[in-house]
């Protein structure tokens, strides 16, 4: 091969695009992978987002639901009004094993301001007769209404309804509170999912001594002093991995963010947060998102594949093509040209270049046959010139005759 | 008989006994040396230079050392 031949410098520069042509789509692929990958975790953070909303907007229209038909029963209501923990007591628990398998894991009546004492834990009726000073509670005391929101109380960081409770007459005898502990959400949600959720809490909300109670009563291990600022409320991975955050809380969109796509034995996940609101507005916490998009990446992975290949071999195909067409158009064209010449040179006075095609070469081809044509004249006129006369002398002379 | 000459019908010779096409093989000589065999008659006068360049093209070409 001649390295500065034109049917090398073509091979080169097709060589060149092909190398081009695949670094480009590698890139390209690679950017929309980028691309995807990032779309595909903000949506599972928005949808995880959507989906808790959804979760809490149906619990506590079972609570609230629930409440109302407590509320009606005259004879909780007067032992309510009584403060007669044993009857309510009497009266609740059988319920509330029903309440408990349906996710209601907090169950609690306070008495009337000023001091709304809990007059009765049914899920935990050896604690009582404490205040919980609660931003529910003094929302309860203020308006006198319905409460819905999430609160951290001795059983735990929950979804509750707290409602008053009035007697016959109109008086408020006391109030009522039912609430969701937020573990079973992420549990609910990685089955309707298949992504993985953590929840984290910031230590700034909490108070020591009842996160300390709520691990009791749930038998779960204090993880209080795991981590300087945070902890984990619960998750549903086996290790606290997916959970790590670094930045301000309170600092994060309303929205969620996306925080990161790591890959972890042979598999790619990516990895979102979204703020977690108590009752009164703060961000308490944050909710994780894992989502596997493993799957994604391998069909990536494979239409990349495919992809290259395809180009390499539509490219090696278009090369091979080009440099057919150009063997066929130019290259073996010329040649025969310089063929042609060179046994004119030789003394072939016979062979003739013919015209193959009205192309660029065929203009070339016409103009060398001309050329030899008036060459292989003054050849034969110097051959028939008597041997004395000196034969490139002839030449010269009968060169400058035709002219 | 002029040097020229001599070397002339020398490489006719050379290309008869090597089989090779005699047209195409003097083609490339004439154009390499620059002096044309068929022109080349016994009364050409040598011309050092002329020789030198059929020498060397004879050579390169054939691989005849004249």
């Amino acid at each position: 091969m001649k390295w500065n031949s034109i049917r090398t410098k073509v091979l080169a520069a097709l060589l060149a695009c092909l190398v081009i042509g695949v670094g480009g789509i590698l890139a390209m692929m690679r950017y929309g992978f980028e691309r995807n990958s990032q779309a595909l975790a903000a949506e599972s953070v928005l949808s995880a987002q959507k989906l808790f909303t959804i979760l809490q907007a149906r619990e506590i229209s079972k609570m609230t639901a629930v409440s109302d038909t407590l509320v009606a029963n005259p004879q909780i209501r007067d032992a309510l009004a009584s403060q007669d923990r044993a009857r309510l007591l009497e009266l609740t628990a059988p319920l509330y094993a029903q309440l408990k398998a349906q996710g209601i894991t907090n169950w609690m009546f306070h008495t009337p301001e000023p001091d709304m004492r809990v007059l009765l834990r049914v899920h935990n009726p050896a604690k009582f007769d404490d205040q919980l000073n609660r931003f529910m509670d003094k929302e309860a005391m203020r308006t006198h209404a319905i409460v819905i929101g999430n609160e951290l109380a001795k059983a735990g960081f929950a979804l509750r309804v707290l409602r008053p409770v009035y007697d016959a007459n109109g008086t408020l005898i006391g109030y009522l509170e039912f609430g969701e502990e937020f573990g079973q959400f992420i549990h609910a949600m990685e089955q309707q999912t298949g992504n993985d959720y953590g929840l984290l809490l910031s230590k700034d909300f909490l108070n020591r001594e009842m996160w300390a109670e709520s691990c009791a009563v749930w038998k779960r291990r204090d993880n209080w002093n795991d981590n300087p600022s945070f902890v984990v409320a619960d998750r549903t991975t086996a290790s606290d991995a997916i959970l790590r955050f670094h930045d301000d809380l309170s600092a994060m969109q309303g929205q969620g963010q996306v925080l990161e796509r790591y890959e972890e034995a042979n598999s790619v996940f990516v990895r979102g947060i979204f703020p977690i609101r108590d009752a009164s507005g703060k961000t308490v916490g944050a909710m994780f998102v894992i989502r596997n998009i493993s799957e994604f990446y391998l069909a990536m992975q494979h239409t990349q594949n495919v992809i290259v290949l395809m180009t390499i071999a539509a490219l090696s195909l278009g090369m091979l093509m080009v440099l057919m067409l150009l063997n066929r158009l130019v290259f073996r064209r010329l040649q025969h040209i310089i063929r042609i010449a060179t046994r004119v040179v030789g003394g072939d006075y016979e062979s003739e270049i013919q015209v193959s095609s009205h192309d660029e070469v065929g203009e070339f081809e016409l103009l060398f046959e001309q050329f030899r044509s008036v060459f292989v004249t003054l050849l034969t006129g110097v051959s028939a010139l008597p041997p004395s006369e000196d034969a490139e002398d002839a030449v010269e002379h009968k060169s400058v005759a035709c002219v | 008989m002029s040097q020229l000459y001599d070397l002339r019908l020398r490489i006719e010779e050379k290309i008869k006994s090597s089989g090779l096409d005699p047209m195409e093989t003097k083609g490339k000589i004439g154009l390499r040396s620059g002096k044309l065999l068929a022109l080349i008659s016994p009364s050409t006068p040598d011309d050092p230079q002329a020789i030198a360049k059929l020498k060397l093209a004879a050579r390169e070409i054939l691989n005849l050392d004249l």
